[in-house]
């Protein structure tokens, strides 16, 4: 038993070890990274400024490359040498630093903040993953400058331990490691916009050429998310366990306010009006959003911010293999046209069909559609098809189909029109027999279901949803519950996306906890399952690393005889 | 309390241990499990990275020593490291890497078309003899099952490599990821059995 002198001294002594070690610390650690910091450079870099520097390190980070253009090497698995075009840092890490976890490997966090702090047994740490975000690491001490480089050039941490094979054992000069470790040291410690202590603040733009029904159905659905937003009740209990009270991580619970940010005028003012939103109330990200024109204004303003922009209903998307900030429902537009061509060059019948005719009106859907057919076409190695471009709202004289006749015997022909171009939905005068004919559903709308019976058997339609076949025995509960709303059964498709976008993003908003990122935000929802049959619109919703098209299919089908057809499948979803 | 000489003597040791690391322990052993399995092996009809249509059992059964993994391109770090593995046992076997079938096949069909796969090969110096295929979900999901590495989504998959000689009914079923010696002694295994 200690006695209450002995447990006086016994104290005493305990604080001077203590006041020991923290000098020790003192001297072993570096400070915490700021965001702010200057002239903190290593000599060897001298000449370089901190931006030369960190620009330096994002290319080693992310695209693997060292300062001189040259691909980095490493070795894996203690024998298998890797070089940065196979992968590098951020393909474990990710963009923001906060680790991952696949099958039973688990990439720890290195952003600059949690390297330069000890990591305690206890300490609970984010991964992107399938776990619940959860992960403990070992103890070690936080890194220093030198123990961080050290741990890149041996896969020995500040512990003493040897990392997991798993981790690259980079090959790098002095140089090259210090540009690394200045990068890893500052990786996500630049404040996020947008979130306080209490809330997160989102924004949904729409574009003044919405009518009000389509309006309502995609802000309803939405508002009545935000409003009702609380994280699950595991996530919730956990985060009252006094481990997260004593990591103050009770902001994981802020709330959240959702601006709505109206674009008015033409689209060329739509930049100005967009910064001036952005400058009186700045957001963590844009959720959900409506145009019925090109989202292009609005995605670069969010590129450019480094603003997350999840799911805008949207015929139009940017169509980019390397922009990272906005998330779509799918290609719209250009994925039909792409099904398309991807199609006919399965057909062998009549992939070699000489002409290749697409018909469009000089508006966007009719341009997107023909540029995504003709871009695919091309890179499957066909001649470009020949497309007569109408004006805006020229009629179409019965001639034009005569006249397309008698230069082209039995072609392909693409009409990528609307339905009001067809009276009777009859696509094709007498005396015009084509090979087959393309139309896009998205473009024929509710008028699909009346194509002229004549028409049928050689009638293809692009068609980029779950069947409705199938979506009948896929009520889901959302889907019931939107029978009590007039307004959302009527644009049932427009609501039901927004809760896709709902289930998309709950998870990883309940898993962000205090880490809250805009890139760690993205990687999470990158990061989870796909959804399958999403509120029955699309067959399969799914992500991976840099992948922004959650929708990647659309099928070609037929309709069948009679009043009411049924669609004919005549494609896989996805067609290589 | 007096300050002993001790504790002055602590925050040099602390940097003292800062600057000379504990020797680091002894490079793990292999962790990966082998077992021998038979499997049925379904007639499926695939998509190469060149966008050819290959007879998944003729390709299984095309009289080379075959070895399988299941990836995705988008993959963070299973595939990734799966691959570089592909890629040196490619490099050790130098002018003989054609003389063995790596396939890799995607668990990801949706995304991973022939462009991106093709692109994913050229990243990893991929050698004639690997083929990265694709194809529809349902076909994929068939090949997944037959070998008995089934995930309903990619977000749970698991490493694992699957070895056969020409001619013989059994694989050799590797679960874990493992290094190039590792890769190299099994498949010798496999092909001198």
């Amino acid at each position: 038993m200690i006695s209450r002198g002995g447990f006086s001294r016994y104290r005493r002594q305990v604080a001077v070890w203590l006041i020991s070690l923290a000098a020790g610390a003192a001297l072993c650690f570096n400070a915490l990274p700021s965001a702010h910091a200057e002239n903190d450079l290593s000599p060897i870099l001298k000449g370089l400024t901190r931006d030369d520097v960190l620009r330096m390190g994002e290319a080693m980070y992310r695209i693997g490359l060292l300062p001189s253009g040259e691909p980095m090497q490493a070795v894996v698995m203690g024998d298998v040498p890797v070089e940065g075009t196979m992968f590098t840092c951020v393909s474990c890490h990710l963009r923001s630093g906060y680790g991952s976890s696949e099958g039973q490997v688990r990439m720890p966090p290195i952003d600059g903040t949690r390297l330069y702090s000890p990591v305690s047994k206890s300490r609970r740490a984010p991964l992107v993953g399938r776990s619940t975000g959860g992960s403990e690491e070992l103890y070690r001490p936080a890194y220093t400058d030198e123990t961080l480089a050290s741990v890149l050039e041996t896969g020995i941490d500040p512990a003493g331990r040897r990392l997991n094979t798993v981790m690259p054992v980079y090959i790098l000069s002095e140089r090259d490691r210090e540009i690394m470790v200045y990068y890893l040291k500052y990786l996500s410690t630049e404040p996020q916009p947008g979130v306080t202590e209490t809330t997160l603040h989102f924004a949904t733009v729409i574009t003044e050429d919405v009518p009000g029904e389509d309006r309502d159905a995609m802000l309803v659905p939405l508002k009545n998310y935000i409003s009702n937003w609380r994280l699950p009740k595991s996530t919730e209990r956990g985060q009252r366990s006094s481990l997260y009270k004593r990591e103050g991580t009770m902001k994981a619970m802020r709330t959240f306010t959702l601006a709505v940010w109206e674009l008015k005028g033409p689209r060329e003012t739509w930049r100005e009006q967009l910064e001036e939103y952005y400058r009186k109330e700045p957001v963590f990200a844009l959720l959900g959003g409506i145009s019925t024109g090109e989202w292009e204004p609005i995605h670069r303003f969010c590129e450019d911010h480094r603003i997350p922009a999840v799911f805008p209903i949207t015929d139009y998307p940017v169509i980019s293999e390397t922009d990272w900030y906005t998330l779509y429902l799918s290609k719209g537009f250009s994925q039909e046209g792409e099904a398309a061509a991807r199609f006919l060059h399965g057909r062998e019948d009549l992939s070699k069909t000489p002409a290749i005719i697409q018909v469009i009106r000089d508006e966007p859907a009719g341009r997107a559609l023909s540029r995504a057919f003709q871009d695919t076409w091309v890179s499957l190695k066909h001649e470009a098809p020949s497309t007569v471009v109408l004006k805006r709202d020229e009629p179409i004289p019965a001639s034009f189909w005569k006249e397309l006749a008698g230069k082209n015997k039995k072609p392909v022909v693409l009409l990528w029109l609307n339905a009001g171009d067809f009276p009777e939905l009859k696509l094709l005068t007498k005396g015009f027999k084509p090979s087959v004919v393309f139309a896009s559903a998205s473009l024929l709308g509710s008028r699909l279901s009346t194509l002229a019976e004549s028409e049928r058997g050689y009638v293809y339609v692009t068609y980029p949803y779950l069947l409705p076949q199938v979506s009948k025995g896929q009520r889901t509960q959302v889907g019931t519950s939107l029978q009590n709303d007039k307004v959302l059964m009527t644009r049932r498709s427009t609501a039901l996306k927004m809760y896709s976008l709902a289930q998309t993003i709950s998870d990883p908003l309940s898993k962000m906890r205090t880490f809250v990122s805009r890139d760690y935000f993205l990687e999470l929802i990158e990061a989870a399952p796909d959804l399958v049959a999403a509120p029955a619109t699309y067959p399969r919703l799914s992500f991976g690393t840099g992948q922004r098209y959650a929708s990647k299919g659309c099928y070609i089908v037929q309709l069948t005889g009679g009043p009411n057809p049924e669609l004919i499948k005549k494609s896989e979803w996805v067609i290589h | 309390m007096k300050i002993r000489f001790y504790h002055l003597f602590l925050p040099c040791f602390s940097v003292a241990l800062s600057l000379f690391p504990a020797p680091a322990p002894a490079v793990s052993q292999a962790e990966y499990t082998r077992t021998v399995e038979r499997y049925e092996i379904p007639d499926v009809t695939l998509i190469n990275q060149d966008g050819k249509r290959i007879k998944f059992r003729e390709l299984m059964n095309s009289g080379k020593p075959v070895v399988v993994d299941f990836i995705y391109g988008t993959c963070t770090t299973i595939c990734p490291v799966l691959s570089a593995g592909y890629t040196n046992f490619q490099r050790k076997r130098g002018a003989d890497a054609a003389k063995v079938q790596l396939v890799s096949i995607s668990i990801d069909p949706e995304h991973d078309g022939p462009a991106i796969m093709r692109k994913y090969l050229k990243n990893y110096r991929a050698q004639p003899g690997w083929d990265f295929l694709t194809g529809s979900r349902e076909d994929i999901d068939r090949v997944m099952k037959a070998f008995n590495a089934y995930i309903p989504n990619k977000m749970f998959h698991y490493p694992i490599m699957f070895m056969k000689a020409p001619g013989d009914e059994t694989w050799v079923r590797i679960y874990g990821l493992i290094g190039t010696a590792d890769f190299i002694k099994e498949f010798e295994k496999v092909v001198k059995k």
